[in-house]
């Protein structure tokens, strides 16, 4: 790592611990998901949208009797998750992927990104953590 | 070896010229036009301060936003509402749900997203990343009166360096186009910010909003952006909005079936 990369990495851990509790998002509040739960989802990847406004990974998620759900799971921007360490192919189709996630509040099968496990171990937050100024 | 008074004149002449050159550089660089004393030129992160840095680097606190009564009303409950809403666990229907872009001022701080600030002697451009807004702001020009300017969503910029400090007038914000904490304005409303460099790396946008329609005494914030070199800026265009709007007016997410 060179000096400058450093000093860079730095930054951004710096912009991380005075940026504010949420993850950043340009243009909606998180009411639409129970931010105080947690649940785990561990399935293959149909797809991953690396779009505006936001992020999705579409996952099959079986259950313990083998039966398939499809899930819809919504991150940050690439912007904002570029700046956690994503990539725009960070996730191919067919990855087995451990994600934890706020489910939505409707019951519906959707979420939002809390973490990510990927298929080489590594794990990738939903943006830069923690947030906690509130956005003006 | 002993050098020739011919050799010795070169290299007196070579060393004179030499110096003349250095000279008419440092003169040149000291006769850049005071139109341009700080270069702004490059991507800004948004800046909170940090742990032992000077205080002063960190944006001071906004002043209070009076509206006018007859104002402040319906803004207060508009507030009311989202908040009733959020604790319901909704979200009203919004602007920037929709995708559309902020508008001037909002869009000088998005959540954590950088804007990029390109600098000519003639025009400043500012770029945000969240939605790509672009704001221009023309050097030197005079403003044009309020009324002969098309309301829009970044209005007319013009600016002016006062010393280290570049002053830009803004005009023509549309009236749909909400400020400060979701503030409200009038056709009326003109934008002065005060750019200045706290530091090589640290940049204050002071911005002072004027509305003698609605509001009761000028109110202004600061931004505080911080450097980040070499930042490559990252494309935004809002394709895929998952997010709709019920029959309740409540924001909503569309789920696929796989």
């Amino acid at each position: 790592m060179t000096i400058l990369q450093a000093a860079r990495t730095l930054a951004w851990c710096a912009v991380g611990l005075f940026a504010a509790a949420a993850p950043a998002l340009p243009h909606h509040s998180f009411t639409m998901f129970d931010m105080s739960k947690r649940m785990t989802l561990a399935g293959a990847v149909t797809s991953f949208e690396w779009t505006n406004p936001h992020t999705y990974i579409e996952i099959d998620v079986p259950d313990e009797k083998g039966l398939v759900k499809h899930w819809s799971i919504e991150l940050g921007s690439p912007s904002i998750l570029m700046q956690s360490g994503w990539k725009f192919n960070s996730i191919r189709p067919g990855d087995k992927l451990t994600l934890i996630v706020s489910p939505l509040k409707s019951g519906q099968a959707g979420g939002f990104l809390m973490q990510a496990t990927l298929p080489d171990g590594r794990v990738l937050r939903n943006g830069p953590q923690p947030q906690t100024e509130p956005r003006q | 070896m002993e050098r020739s008074p011919a050799n010795r004149a070169a290299t007196v002449m070579e060393r004179s010229l030499t110096t003349l050159a250095f000279l008419a550089t440092a003169i040149q660089l000291s006769a850049q036009p005071a139109t341009n004393p700080s270069d702004l030129t490059g991507a800004w992160g948004i800046y909170r301060g940090a742990k032992g840095a000077d205080p002063k680097l960190a944006p001071p606190p906004a002043s209070p936003l009076v509206l006018k009564p007859e104002y402040a009303k319906p803004y207060e409950e508009r507030r009311a509402l989202e908040s009733a809403a959020a604790q319901r666990g909704e979200q009203l229907a919004s602007k920037s749900a929709a995708c559309i872009p902020y508008g001037f001022p909002t869009m000088m701080s998005v959540a954590i997203y950088p804007v990029e600030i390109i600098q000519t002697p003639r025009q400043m451009t500012i770029i945000s990343e969240a939605f790509s807004e672009v704001r221009r702001v023309y050097m030197d020009r005079p403003q044009a009166k309020i009324e002969d300017v098309a309301p829009g969503y970044y209005g007319r910029s013009v600016g002016r360096w006062e010393g280290d400090t570049l002053v830009v007038d803004t005009v023509g914000v549309k009236t749909s186009v909400s400020g400060y904490r979701g503030m409200p304005h009038s056709d009326q409303m003109r934008v002065t910010e005060r750019f200045k460099l706290m530091a090589s790396d640290v940049l204050h946008d002071q911005i002072t909003i004027e509305d003698p329609v609605m509001l009761e005494k000028p109110m202004t914030y600061t931004i505080a952006y911080k450097r980040i070199p070499d930042y490559e800026m990252v494309e935004f265009v809002c394709d895929n909005n998952r997010e709709y709007v019920d029959e309740k007016g409540v924001v909503r997410l569309k789920l696929h079936d796989r």
